[in-house]
C-alpha cells in the first residue's frame, strides 16, 4: 500500500465514507466536518461548479464558510471563482495583505473574520467539477500535512461528485470510493479514448470507466489497460 | 570533456531562463531529461515531482514508451526517486544493489535492461520538489563526477521551476506543483483522444502531439488541452503531420 492509499483510507474512514449505504450528501458534509476539525480551519465549503460556471454549495461547515461563498457569487471575484475557472488551486494565505488579487472580496472576507482562504479544484486533467474551499480566521499557509490531507479530501470529493449522476453504482458508494483512487497514466489515456468512443465529455468518460470497473469488480487501471490495448471498447 | 563543458554551459543558461510568459513546465522538464541523457550519457532520464499527498508523479521523461512510464509510476511505492526525495540526498545503485534496496522496483528496471540507476533530489531552499532519475543500460557505473553534474542540473532546474520570487513562496510552490501535475494528466488524456481518433498507439499519439506542437509553434500543454477537450479536429494531425 502506498503512502497515498494509507492517507486516502484514513480520510475515507474519518469522513464516514466507508459506512454501508452512505450517500453522497453525507460524504460532502463529512469532508467539510473533517476539514474544520482536523486541518486547523474555521470553515469549509464544497462547491459544485457547472459548465456555465455557475456555482452551488454542496455542503458547508463553520459559520463563515457559506458566507464566504455567497460573498464571491455576489461580488463576482474570489479564490473559488478563480480556481473553478482555471482548474488551478488558489492559496490566499493572507487576505489582509495589500497585494491580493481580489480587492473587494478580500476586504469583505476580512470583515467577516476570514483572513486566509484556500480553494482546491476538484480536477482530473480537463475534468473540473467544483472546488473544496477552506477558510481560516488567521493568516498563514496550510502546513504540509494539512495540505496533503486537504488535497486527498478534494480527491475523495471529486470521486463522489463525479458519480452523482450514476445510477448503476446503486447504493454502494462506499464500495466505489474504496475501490477508486488509482491515479495512473493508463486511466487518463483510457478516459481520452472512451470520450471519443462515447462522443461524450471527459467527465462522462471517466465516470463510465469507473462505473464499468466497479460493476465488473475490477480495478479501474485494469479496465483502462484493456481499453488502451484495445481489448475492450465502449462503442455502443 | 570540453564538449561536455560547453554543453553544460548551454544547459545552465537554458535552465535559468524560465522567467517567460509562456513557460510550460512539462516542456521544461522534458528538456531537462533530454539534456541529462546527452550530458551524462544515460539511456533514459525522468523527472518526478511531489504530488503534495506523500507520493511522486512522473512529469517528464526522455522517452515516452508506456512500459517506461509504468516503471516510473512504480516509484510511487519504492525506488531511487522515492529514496532521493525522502532522504533529500542522491542515491545510486547497480542492478544487484537495486534488488536489495527495492525488491519490487528492481526486477521491473532489469526487465528494461537497466544496469545502473541513480536519482538526485530537486531541492529549493529546504523544499524538496521531486527527483531527477537516470538509468544506464551499459556497464558504466555513475561516478562521483556524474553525480555532481546531475546534482547541479537538478538544483538549477528546481530554482527555475519556481518562477516568481516572492515572500509567500510556499503557497506559490504548492499552486505551481499542483498545476504542473494536472498538465501531465491533460497530456495523457489528449494521448487517448488522439490514439482513438487516428487508430494509433498512445506512444505514437504522443509523438504526433509533440510534432504538431513544434510545427505549429504551440506549447505542448496548451495543444494537449485543446485535443483532450476536442476543441481541435484530431484528424488534422494525420493529414498534415505524417
Amino acid at each position: 500500500m502506498t503512502a497515498y492509499d494509507e492517507r486516502r483510507n484514513r480520510i475515507l474512514s474519518e469522513v464516514g465514507a466507508l459506512e454501508p449505504g452512505v450517500e453522497a450528501g453525507d460524504i460532502f458534509d463529512g469532508v467539510c466536518r473533517f476539514a474544520v476539525e482536523h486541518l486547523d480551519l474555521s470553515g469549509c465549503a464544497l462547491m459544485l461548479c457547472t459548465q456555465d460556471s455557475t456555482l452551488d454549495v454542496l455542503a458547508s461547515v463553520g459559520a463563515p464558510a457559506g458566507q464566504v461563498a455567497e460573498l464571491q457569487f455576489g461580488l463576482g471575484e474570489g479564490p473559488c471563482l478563480d480556481a473553478c475557472g482555471s482548474g488551478r488551486p488558489v492559496f490566499a494565505a493572507d487576505l489582509a495583505s495589500l497585494d491580493v488579487r481580489w480587492p473587494v472580496f478580500s476586504g469583505a472576507a476580512c470583515d467577516a473574520g476570514v483572513l486566509a482562504e484556500f480553494s482546491i479544484p476538484l480536477q482530473v486533467g480537463t475534468v473540473g467539477l467544483g472546488t473544496l474551499d477552506l477558510s481560516r480566521d488567521q493568516p498563514g499557509m496550510l502546513d504540509a500535512e494539512h495540505l496533503a490531507d486537504a488535497l486527498v479530501a478534494a480527491d475523495i470529493s471529486m470521486d463522489a461528485v463525479l458519480m452523482l449522476q450514476r445510477a448503476e453504482v446503486g447504493s454502494d458508494l462506499a464500495g466505489l470510493l474504496r475501490a477508486t483512487g488509482t491515479d495512473r497514466f493508463v486511466v487518463h489515456q483510457a478516459t481520452g479514448m472512451v470520450s471519443v468512443q462515447l462522443d461524450a465529455s471527459a467527465a462522462d468518460a471517466l465516470a463510465s470507466l469507473r462505473a464499468a470497473a466497479f460493476l465488473a469488480g475490477r480495478s479501474i487501471s485494469d479496465v483502462a489497460a484493456d481499453i488502451v490495448e484495445r481489448k475492450v471498447t465502449f462503442y455502443a | 570533456m570540453q564538449d561536455r563543458e560547453r554543453l553544460l554551459a548551454q544547459v545552465f543558461v537554458r535552465l535559468a531562463d524560465t522567467l517567460v510568459d509562456d513557460f510550460d513546465v512539462v516542456e521544461f522538464l522534458q528538456r531537462l531529461a533530454a539534456d541529462a541523457v546527452e550530458i551524462l550519457g544515460v539511456a533514459t532520464a525522468g523527472v518526478m515531482l511531489s504530488d503534495g499527498r506523500g507520493g511522486l508523479r512522473l512529469l517528464a521523461s526522455s522517452e515516452e514508451r508506456m512500459r517506461l512510464l509504468e516503471l516510473f509510476e512504480l516509484q510511487n511505492q519504492e525506488g531511487p526517486c522515492m529514496d532521493a526525495f525522502h532522504n533529500r540526498r542522491p542515491v545510486a545503485a547497480s542492478a544487484d544493489e537495486g534488488r536489495r534496496l527495492w525488491p519490487q522496483f528492481a526486477p521491473a528496471a532489469a526487465e528494461q535492461g537497466f544496469q545502473f540507476m541513480c536519482a538526485t533530489p530537486l531541492q529549493l531552499r529546504g523544499n524538496t520538489l521531486g527527483a531527477l532519475n537516470l538509468f544506464r543500460n551499459d556497464d558504466t557505473p555513475f561516478t562521483s563526477n556524474d553525480m555532481a553534474v546531475a546534482n547541479a542540473m537538478a538544483k538549477v532546474a528546481a530554482t527555475g521551476l519556481l518562477q516568481q520570487r516572492s515572500l509567500n513562496e510556499r503557497q506559490l510552490l504548492a499552486e505551481q506543483l499542483q498545476t504542473a501535475l494536472q498538465s501531465r494528466v491533460v497530456i495523457e488524456q489528449a494521448k487517448g483522444v488522439l490514439a482513438e481518433y487516428l487508430d494509433i498507439s498512445v506512444d505514437e499519439a504522443f509523438q504526433q502531439l509533440r510534432r504538431r506542437a513544434r510545427n505549429t509553434n504551440r506549447k505542448l500543454t496548451e495543444l494537449a488541452r485543446d485535443v483532450a477537450t476536442r476543441n481541435v479536429n484530431a484528424r488534422d494531425f494525420q493529414l498534415t503531420d505524417r
